[in-house]
C-alpha cells in the first residue's frame, strides 16, 4: 500500500510516495514550484507514480505540507512542515530531540520529545536565514551555488556581513567586491551571517542532542560546518534533506489510509 | 433585508475612507448611532449584549466627537471611574486606534505618522494613533489623562497629543510606582484628588464627592457582573453567535462605573445563563471535543484568519487575560484611595512576576490545554516577558505559542506565516 506527501515549497516542490509494506520510499521528485503550485504539484506527483508504475489511484493517502499546502485539492489532508518535517526527520533518526530546516523561504527550528514536536520557532518576515538568502547572494557573487560549501572548507578568513536584509546584504556584497575583497571571503562571511540567525533562533528554543539538519540548505556542508562549529554539536543530516518534509507527510498519511 | 444592511454597511466603510475627515466622521457616527438605525440594525446583531457592545461603544465615540462636554482622552488602564466622576467624555485613542484598523483606515493614519517622524519602532496603536491626532481626525479634547501604569510610549504618545493641540497646561499623567505599598496608594491618591480638583477648578465647578460616589457604586456592580460572566465562561462552551471576548477592551476599560457597563455586563450574564442552561440540557459541554486556549494580550484588529483558523482546528478561546478582573471591591466613601488601589492591583503593574501569577490564576481556572501570547510590535511591556512567560507555562505542561505580529498594521503581518504558526501549534495540542 502507498501513501504520498506532497511538500509545496516557495521555491520547490517534494513528492514521497511510501510503501507501508517496508516503510521505504518507492519514488521522490525535486520539482520547481513556479508560479503555479498546484500545477507543480499535480505534475510532481505523476512523475512519481510514474517511476514507481503506479496509477495515482493507487495511493491510498495524500498528505501535503508547506505552505502551498492548502492548494491541493486532491490531497486528503493537509499539515504543517513542523509537524512533517519533524515526523520525517523522525524516521531517519529515531532518538531525535532538535531539527533545524532552511528551506527556500523560511526557517525552522523544532523541539523534539519521543518523536513529537512540543515546541518551535519559525524566522521572520523576511528571506534573512534561508535557503533564498544564499541563493540571491550566489548570483550577486556569480558564483554557482554549489560552490560554496568548498570555498567555505578552503577559506580562512572572512569578512563580516552586516546588513540583514537580503536586499541591502546583496548591495553590501556588491561593495565589497568594488572594494577589492577576495569573493572566497564574502562567501565565508554569508555563511556566517545565515549561521548566526539560525543559531540564535535553536539557542531560543533550547539546543538539544541529537540534531538533525532538513530542507534544501542543508545540502550546503558550508553551512552545516559552520553550524555544527558555532553550536558545538554534531548535526545529522538525511541522504536527500530536500525531502523529510514530504517524507514525514507521507507517513503521517499512513495514519488517514 | 440582512444582506442590504451588510451591503450599507460595507459601502459605509469604503464612503468613510474616502471622505476621511472629522466633520464626516462626526456626521456617520450621529447617523450610525441614531434610534432608527440602530433601530434598523437591531436584527443583524447576533445577541442584545452584543447590540449593547456595538451601541455603548459608538455611543461613547459619538459623545467625543459631537457632545458639547467636555472630552478627555484617556490611556488604557486608567480607572474611567474618575471620567464619569469628573462630567467629561472619555476617548480612548489606543483603542480607536484598533478600530480604525478594522475599518481600513490604518494605511493613512500610519503613513501621516511616518512622515512626521514617528520612529518605526514605536507600537502601531500609538503610532496609528498619533497619526490621526496629525490629521486631525480626533475630536479636540479639554483634557489628556494618561499614566504610567503598564504601557512606557503612553505617557509620550499622549504628551505629544496635548503639545498637538496646545493643551499642554491640560496634560495629567498619573505616575504609578512599581510596587504596591501603602506609601504608594497614599502616592497614588493624592495624584488623583489633585487632578480631580485641578480639572474641576478649570471647569469651574466644584468637586461633587457625590459624583464620585456614584461612579464607584456603578464600578463595582459592573465588577460584580463581570465576575459572574467570567465564572459562567469556566464552563461555558457554547458561545452566542459571533462573541469575541477580545472585542471588549473598550467596555472593559472604558465603561467601568458608567450605567452603560452595568446594563451590558448583566446582559451578557443573562444570555451565557441561558447559553449554559442550554448546553447542560443538550450535555453538550460535559464531553470536551475541543481545545481549551488562553489568549494572552490583544488581538489583530484588522481582517484576519487567526479566530476562524482556530474555530477550524476545534479550538475555543476559553478566556482572555484582558477580562481579567483584578481589583478588589472599591469603597464609595474613599474613591480617590479606591482608585489607586485598583491601579495598583493590576497585573502589568512591578515585575512581572504580578502577570504570572494572573495568568497561571487564568490557566487553572479555565482548565486550558494551551496558551496563545500576541506579541504585538512595539508593545515592550508584554513582548519583554513573552519568553519566561511561556516558560512558566511549559513548567505546569501547557503549551505556549508566542505570536509575532502586529495588531493595527497588517503590512507588518503574514497571513500564511501566521497560519502555519497557528496550526503547528495546534498539532502540537493535538498530539498531547
Amino acid at each position: 500500500m502507498y501513501t504520498c506527501g506532497i511538500d509545496v515549497g516557495s521555491v520547490s516542490t517534494e513528492v514521497v510516495i511510501l510503501n507501508k509494506k517496508d516503510n521505504k520510499i518507492a519514488s521522490y521528485i525535486i520539482a520547481a514550484t513556479g508560479s503555479n503550485s498546484k500545477e507543480a504539484a499535480k505534475k510532481a506527483l505523476e512523475d512519481a507514480c510514474k517511476k514507481v508504475g503506479i496509477a495515482e489511484s493507487d495511493i491510498k493517502a495524500i498528505v501535503a505540507t508547506g505552505y502551498g499546502r492548502i492548494n491541493i485539492p486532491f490531497a486528503d489532508k493537509n499539515i504543517t512542515e513542523i509537524s512533517c518535517h519533524a515526523r520525517g526527520a523522525v524516521s531517519l533518526f529515531p532518538d531525535l530531540k532538535t531539527v533545524i530546516d532552511i528551506g527556500g523561504q523560511d526557517s525552522k527550528v523544532i523541539k523534539l520529545e519521543n518523536g513529537s514536536p512540543i515546541d518551535f520557532l519559525m524566522n521572520d518576515k523576511c528571506a534573512a536565514g534561508t535557503g533564498r538568502f544564499l541563493e540571491v547572494m550566489a548570483g550577486a557573487l556569480e558564483i554557482n551555488l554549489e560552490h560554496f560549501a568548498d570555498i567555505f572548507m578552503k577559506t580562512k578568513e572572512k569578512v563580516d556581513i552586516t546588513s540583514t536584509c537580503t536586499v541591502f546584504a546583496e548591495s553590501e556584497i556588491v561593495s565589497l567586491i568594488g572594494h577589492g575583497i577576495e569573493k572566497n571571503k564574502i562567501v565565508k562571511g554569508l555563511i556566517y551571517s545565515i549561521v548566526n540567525r539560525i543559531t540564535s533562533m535553536v539557542e531560543r528554543v533550547g539546543l538539544e542532542e541529537p540534531v538533525a539538519m532538513t530542507g534544501g540548505v542543508a545540502k550546503n556542508l558550508g553551512v552545516v560546518r559552520a553550524l555544527e562549529e558555532k553550536l558545538a554539536v554534531k548535526i545529522k543530516i538525511p541522504d536527500e534533506p530536500q525531502i523529510t518534509g514530504a517524507l514525514g507527510a507521507a507517513y503521517l498519511a499512513q495514519k488517514l489510509s | 433585508m440582512g444582506s442590504v444592511l451588510q451591503n450599507l454597511k460595507e459601502q459605509t466603510k469604503v464612503k468613510l475612507r474616502e471622505n476621511l475627515n472629522q466633520k464626516y466622521i462626526t456626521r456617520l457616527l450621529n447617523i450610525i448611532v441614531s434610534k432608527p438605525v440602530v433601530l434598523a440594525y437591531a436584527n443583524t446583531f447576533s445577541s442584545k449584549s452584543d447590540k449593547y457592545l456595538n451601541v455603548f461603544s459608538l455611543k461613547q465615540i459619538k459623545n467625543a466627537y459631537s457632545s458639547h462636554s467636555p472630552t478627555a482622552y484617556g490611556s488604557l488602564f486608567l480607572p474611567y471611574e474618575l471620567f464619569y466622576s469628573l462630567g467629561i467624555l472619555p476617548f480612548l485613542p489606543e483603542v480607536i486606534a484598533g478600530y480604525s484598523a478594522g475599518l481600513g483606515l490604518a494605511d493613512k493614519t500610519l503613513k501621516k505618522a511616518s512622515s512626521n517622524w514617528y520612529s518605526q519602532d514605536l507600537c502601531t496603536f500609538h503610532r496609528s494613533a498619533s497619526g490621526a491626532v496629525e490629521l486631525d481626525l480626533f475630536p479636540k479634547p479639554t483634557f489628556i489623562i494618561c499614566t504610567s501604569l503598564a504601557c512606557d510610549a503612553a505617557q509620550k504618545s499622549f504628551y505629544l497629543y496635548a503639545k498637538n493641540y496646545g493643551i499642554e497646561d491640560n496634560f495629567y499623567l498619573l505616575d504609578v510606582p512599581y510596587s504596591h505599598t501603602p506609601e504608594s496608594v497614599s502616592y497614588l491618591s493624592k495624584q488623583i484628588k489633585n487632578l480631580s480638583m485641578d480639572i474641576c477648578k478649570k471647569l469651574g465647578k466644584k468637586l461633587d464627592i457625590n459624583k464620585f460616589k456614584e461612579a464607584i457604586e456603578l464600578s463595582n456592580e459592573f465588577r460584580e457582573w463581570a465576575i459572574k460572566v467570567n465564572d459562567l465562561r469556566k464552563t461555558l462552551v457554547n458561545y452566542p453567535l459571533n462573541y469575541n471576548g477580545l472585542n471588549f477592551i473598550l467596555p472593559f476599560h472604558g465603561l467601568a462605573g458608567s450605567k452603560d457597563g452595568v446594563t451590558l455586563y448583566k446582559e451578557m450574564y443573562k444570555e451565557f445563563s441561558r447559553c449554559l442552561k442550554k448546553q447542560k440540557a443538550e450535555n453538550s459541554g460535559t464531553k470536551k471535543t475541543h481545545k481549551r486556549i488562553l489568549w494572552l494580550h490583544l488581538k489583530p484588529y484588522y481582517k484576519n484568519e487567526i479566530f476562524q483558523t482556530l474555530e477550524e482546528e476545534n479550538c475555543k478561546v476559553v478566556f482572555e487575560e484582558i477580562n481579567y478582573v483584578y481589583w478588589d471591591k472599591l469603597d464609595p466613601d474613599r474613591p480617590f484611595y479606591s482608585m489607586a488601589q485598583k491601579m495598583l492591583s493590576h497585573y502589568l503593574r512591578g515585575g512581572l512576576e504580578n502577570r504570572i501569577d494572573a495568568i497561571l490564576n487564568m490557566a487553572k481556572d479555565y482548565k486550558i490545554d494551551g496558551a496563545i501570547l500576541l506579541s504585538h510590535w512595539g508593545c515592550r511591556q508584554s513582548n519583554g516577558g513573552a519568553r519566561i512567560i511561556k516558560d512558566s507555562l511549559n513548567q505546569y505542561n501547557i503549551p505556549a505559542l508566542v505570536l509575532d505580529t502586529d495588531c493595527v498594521d497588517q503590512n507588518n503581518s503574514s497571513k500564511g506565516q501566521i497560519k502555519t504558526r497557528i496550526q503547528g501549534f495546534i498539532e502540537i495540542l493535538n498530539s498531547k
